[in-house]
């Protein structure tokens, strides 16, 4: 259903900012772009929703081509942008008959699927308000419906949670989480929240520096790292602790640090003989712990301040 | 034996839909709704634009023309009220400009820019409303300035040129008012750009006299504004038959050819900050 082949952007300037990626996100499924501030998710969602011209590469939506075909690709898909992008002095219907205008849905069919639609969602009581006086959540609520109302054989999330408290958000994940089981609609999704893919993803990528560095299934991404990680909190320089970590073959290449902690997978032992042995060597530790890996785990060794080899 | 090699996708349509024209015109006309009733929505933009204009044609023009001796046959409360319109149709314009600014900070743009219409629609939509606004605007200050003694000429004909010169104005100060939303980062700094285009020409495009009446290298400079054709167009409609304004451009003695060049100047002027408008739109709206 969405067919990236080697899609790059630099930008005027110079600056690179997406370096010629490739997936593929098959029909229903839900897919995660996962990756740091710059590294290349917002110019990827701009140029499959056909707001910036690839320089390299091409993608393809439901078999239209963003760069060639852009309006039948805009008509298959629609997007809820990072930023609340409504009109704050219309109302929440007034809103929704827009998009749905835009997309040439038939009037009858359009008021249908907003009568449901904004029952399902939550905002009947306040649908006929102007949208300015809507909260956050609402507004979400209302952006998400709205980019339903075309039906889309895909459907962009940028970020749809972030800036929302953790209750919203919450109740906005099981929405969308509804919406995978219900319909058969392809959806791109990028997030901070390493939780909500894991939640939300079929598949996720994990883009660094406008490269695909990982793609494959959560679980599988998980798997990477093994069953148990030892985080481990310094107190002196990390990269002298992993050095010896690594020179008594306690911690492996796959070790990384983000600040002060170490986070070391477990691949041979239990976190038992791991934590005896680090504690013969006295480094000077403020805490150490072992949990299972998270997805955050897979996202910082790949895109964070990695210290392997 | 035949043999069927499928050598790439087949996209579902690739063909221009028939009813392609059809839906950018209902595009065209949800877009200028939306505008519109955004305009509604907020009555600053729409009566802030008419308050000067209005308490000049009415308190002040009327407090001139009694200091001014007018040419034989010219009443200078008319010639002024006139005058007024040429101050209004801009602020209209860059006040409608606002909106885009709105709308690209905080306002629906990105949901338009994935809607799957030609995204010059967009501006022709905004274009639309600004026009119409500035037309109702304008029968407003006329019909106030009537009611309060103008006394207007007015022929078939002369409310034709007086229309075809309002409303290509109105396009070519609206497509400023676009160009100028696109490229200026803040509301703060558009408004504060707004006087420059809006008002200074205005008091050098013959609106409170004859341009003939300025240094002569004022002169030369109010004949390349789009305003004093505009201004003299609108007086030969309404008021000067003998076209005074049109002769203090031209210098020539046939007024409907004089008045067909200074229209011809203003349609220039329209379809140039048009297309200059629609270019920086994409520009800025696609990267």
């Amino acid at each position: 259903m969405i067919e990236v082949t080697q899609l790059g952007k630099t930008y005027p300037g110079g600056v690179e900012a997406v370096k010629g990626v490739d997936f593929e996100v098959r029909a229903g499924e839900v897919f995660g772009l996962l990756g740091p501030n710059g590294a290349g998710k917002s110019t990827t969602i701009g140029m499959l929703t056909t707001t910036i011209e690839p320089t390299s590469g091409n993608a393809r939506l439901a078999g239209f081509d963003v760069a060639k075909q852009p309006r039948e690709a805009r008509r298959v898909s629609s997007v809820v942008f990072q930023e609340p992008v409504v009109d704050r002095a219309l109302t929440g219907r007034r809103n929704l008959i827009l998009h749905a205008r835009l997309w040439s849905v038939d009037p009858g069919a359009a008021a249908r699927r907003i009568q449901n639609i904004v029952e399902v969602f939550g905002i009947g009581d306040v649908i006929d308000r102007p949208v300015a006086s809507f909260s956050g959540g609402q507004v979400r609520r209302l952006e998400i419906a709205r980019a339903l109302i075309s039906q889309p054989s895909v459907l962009f999330l940028d970020e749809p949670t972030v800036g929302l408290d953790t209750r919203i958000r919450y109740e906005l994940l099981d929405l969308i989480d509804d919406l995978r089981d219900e319909n058969d609609m392809t959806t791109l999704l990028t997030t901070h929240y390493l939780d909500e893919a894991e939640r939300l993803c079929d598949r996720v990528a994990i883009i660094s520096a406008g490269r695909i560095v990982a793609l494959d299934s959560p679980r599988a991404l998980l798997a990477s790292l093994g069953r148990e990680v030892i985080e481990l909190r310094v107190q002196h320089d990390p990269q002298q602790v992993l050095g010896l970590l690594r020179s008594h073959r306690i911690a492996g290449d796959d070790t990384f640090a983000v600040g002060s902690t170490l986070t070391i997978p477990l691949r041979n032992g239990t976190a038992g003989e791991a934590m005896a042995q680090i504690s013969e060597l006295n480094v000077a530790t403020t805490a150490i712990s072992t949990r299972p890996p998270t997805l955050d785990d897979v996202y910082l060794r790949l895109t964070g301040d990695r210290l392997a080899a | 034996m035949t043999t069927i090699t499928a050598t790439d996708r087949i996209p579902v349509r690739t063909r221009r839909r028939p009813g392609a024209g059809q839906d950018n015109l209902s595009a065209l006309l949800t877009l200028a709704r939306r505008r519109l009733a955004l305009s509604a929505s907020n009555p600053r933009e729409i009566f802030v634009p008419l308050l000067t204009p209005l308490l000049f044609a009415l308190v002040i023009a009327p407090a001139l023309a009694t200091l001014v001796r007018s040419a034989p046959g010219l009443d200078y409360r008319t010639y002024l009220a006139i005058g007024t319109a040429g101050l209004l149709v801009p602020l209209a314009c860059m006040f409608a400009g606002l909106g885009v600014v709105v709308d690209r900070q905080s306002g629906a743009r990105p949901e338009l820019l994935t809607a799957p219409i030609p995204r010059g629609l967009i501006v022709f939509g905004n274009l639309l409303v600004a026009v119409l606004v500035s037309g109702l605007q304008l029968g407003a200050l006329l019909l106030a300035t009537y009611l309060r003694g103008a006394h207007f000429d007015a022929t078939a004909t002369g409310i034709g040129w007086f229309v075809a010169a309002a409303g290509c104005f109105a396009v070519a100060m609206y497509s400023i008012a676009e160009i100028m939303a696109n490229r200026i980062p803040s509301q703060e700094e558009y408004v504060g750009a707004v006087p420059a285009v809006a008002i200074v020409p205005w008091f050098i495009a013959g609106s409170l006299f004859p341009i003939s009446a300025l240094p002569a290298g004022l002169t030369a400079i109010a004949k390349a504004l789009p305003l004093t054709h505009v201004l003299a167009l609108m007086r030969y409609g309404l008021l000067d038959r003998h076209g005074a304004g049109l002769r203090d451009i031209w210098g020539m003695t046939n007024t409907t050819v004089m008045a067909a060049l200074s229209t011809a100047v203003v349609v220039a002027y329209a379809i140039l900050f048009l297309g200059l408008a629609l270019r920086v739109f994409r520009r800025t709206a696609v990267r």
